[in-house]
């Protein structure tokens, strides 16, 4: 197997627009999420998300413009951002052995949203051409692929919740391999729709909102967690090579190491103890690493009653008596839960956070719970935390539970 | 007064962003840009300029001026007429 590294970021995201500004964000603990102001925001319930700064016009030109859900164009700035980011790689890269593996969990959900209100609420049948390319959940890696020719695997991974963290997984497997030479790898979310709101909150999973503090809605681990809040974007990330990219002297975030996998087959929504410990477990095998060895985990962290218990308990039974020592950080506090894009995120979050040494804070820890009983870095930043290796944790509906290992971007032969 | 070319011409002029020296008659819709889903696009703005319908399958057009010719010809079969100097207006939602 390839060692295979982080060589280029790309975000646009709740928390600010590059690597820096987002792990700058967490660590001050500076939360995204707001009440919306939305037109429909008086037909939600819980009217609050984590939105970000982005206008489509800034980017493209309006004849694009018009093909693209929100989606595609964050996908699309997003790679474009990584790539930059990563120098001239492909000045020495084979684009025939090029992949995109994208995670997204509601794809064109606006564009499908509004052919509805056509189609339905207006009782018109006339449909935009469009709405085809658009809605499509592999449009935001086909348009990355056309935009920077990349010839090989164009993948979207749908796993809802997990999405990007199985693309990034996969990606991953095939640069080991040596299939590819070159992977963009990450996710794109764009739900902040009325439909998608709605059917968010039918689930009953979207928090309440926290009328003195909007902002603190999402709570992870905290006995007063009252569910998820929703946010948008993109992060990708450019992986290829540890040898080519110390030879083109690349500056790497990190080396990915590790990938688990598991399903939970109980149940389509509850989650599962087993599940979850079994997706860590395969993650230290797949990076030939014990538990000892993980200094930091990046939790899936929702928020909601249901995980936060049960995934304290799936840590538990992977490093035993050792869990209570290692710092734990739940980020979607602060961005919110951008479904397929998280793990993206957070695992750019969570490179910046081995490259500084810091634990990142999981805030609005209010109550402490007894059934989250480990140390989740409650509300502050923690510096001077020596991290090589983490875990970062992405469960879904639907059972998919994905775990990324990785290590920081010191690394030596 | 606009004409069918006038009003094409004005729209991916406008939509396009593209060079009006080189929207003429004979100009190649490939050579200028417009690929099979731009002129999925185009027709479909046509049938709201110029509240005609049009048919379901794909049509070959590859110049402007089969654009102008397309869409004169429905005219005159759904219209009746064809005004050259001033088009059909757009229908009324």
């Amino acid at each position: 197997m390839r060692r295979v590294v982080v060589t280029g970021i790309g975000v646009v995201s709740p928390l600010g627009h590059s690597a820096d500004q987002v792990f700058e964000a967490a660590r001050a603990g500076r939360s995204a999420i707001r009440r919306l102001d939305t037109s429909f925001a008086r037909r939600l319930v819980s009217p609050i998300a984590a939105t970000v700064q982005f206008d489509g016009a800034d980017h493209f030109e309006p004849a694009k413009l018009r093909k693209l859900d929100r989606v595609s164009q964050f996908a699309l700035v997003a790679a474009k951002r990584a790539l930059a980011d990563s120098g001239d790689v492909l000045s020495v890269a084979d684009c025939q052995r090029a992949g995109v593996f994208l995670g997204t969990g509601m794809g064109g959900i606006n564009t499908i949203d509004d052919g509805y209100q056509t189609l339905y609420g207006e009782n018109s049948d006339r449909i935009k051409p469009f709405m085809i390319l658009m809605g499509m959940h592999n449009a935001p890696a086909a348009w990355i692929g056309i935009e920077h020719g990349f010839a090989g695997p164009n993948l979207t991974y749908s796993t809802a919740c997990s999405s990007s963290s199985v693309a990034i997984g996969e990606a991953w497997l095939r640069l080991a391999s040596g299939d590819l030479e070159l992977a963009l790898a990450g996710g794109a979310e764009a739900p902040l729709s009325l439909g998608s709101l709605k059917a968010w909150e039918a689930l009953r999973t979207v928090a309440s909102i926290d009328e003195a503090d909007p902002s603190a809605s999402c709570k992870p681990f905290s006995s007063n967690r009252s569910g998820m809040v929703l946010g948008e974007g993109a992060a990708m990330v450019l992986l290829e090579p540890w040898d080519r990219a110390v030879e083109r002297g690349a500056t790497i975030y990190g080396e990915i190491t590790g990938y688990g996998l598991t399903t939970d087959t109980g149940h389509i929504t509850r989650p599962g103890i087993e599940g979850q410990a079994q997706a860590m477990r395969a993650a230290l095998r797949s990076a030939a690493i014990d538990a000892l060895a993980v200094d930091a985990i990046n939790a899936h962290g929702t928020g909601t009653p249901a995980n936060d218990g049960v995934e304290t308990a799936a840590i538990k039974a992977v490093f035993g008596n050792r869990a209570a020592a290692i710092p734990i950080s739940a980020t979607k506090a602060l961005h919110g839960h951008l479904l397929g894009a998280s793990a993206a995120l957070e695992l750019v979050l969570s490179l910046m956070a081995i490259r500084h040494s810091v634990a990142l804070p999981t805030m609005h820890l209010q109550v402490p719970d007894p059934a989250c009983d480990l140390d989740y870095v409650a509300n502050e930043a923690r510096s001077d935390v020596t991290i090589r290796t983490m875990l970062s944790n992405s469960f879904a509906f639907g059972g998919t539970n994905a775990v990324l290992a990785f290590r920081g971007g010191a690394v030596r032969k | 007064m606009a004409t069918t070319y006038d009003w094409l011409r004005a729209t991916l002029i406008k939509e396009y962003s593209l060079d009006p020296d080189k929207l003429v008659a004979d100009a190649p819709l490939e050579d200028l840009g417009i690929d099979s889903l731009g002129i999925a696009e185009l027709l479909f703005n046509v049938e709201d300029e110029f509240g005609i319908v049009l048919p379901p399958e794909a049509v070959q057009l590859p110049t402007v001026g089969d654009v102008v010719r397309f869409i004169d010809e429905l005219i005159l079969t759904q219209k009746g007429h064809v005004d050259s100097l001033n088009p059909v207006a757009p229908l009324q939602p």
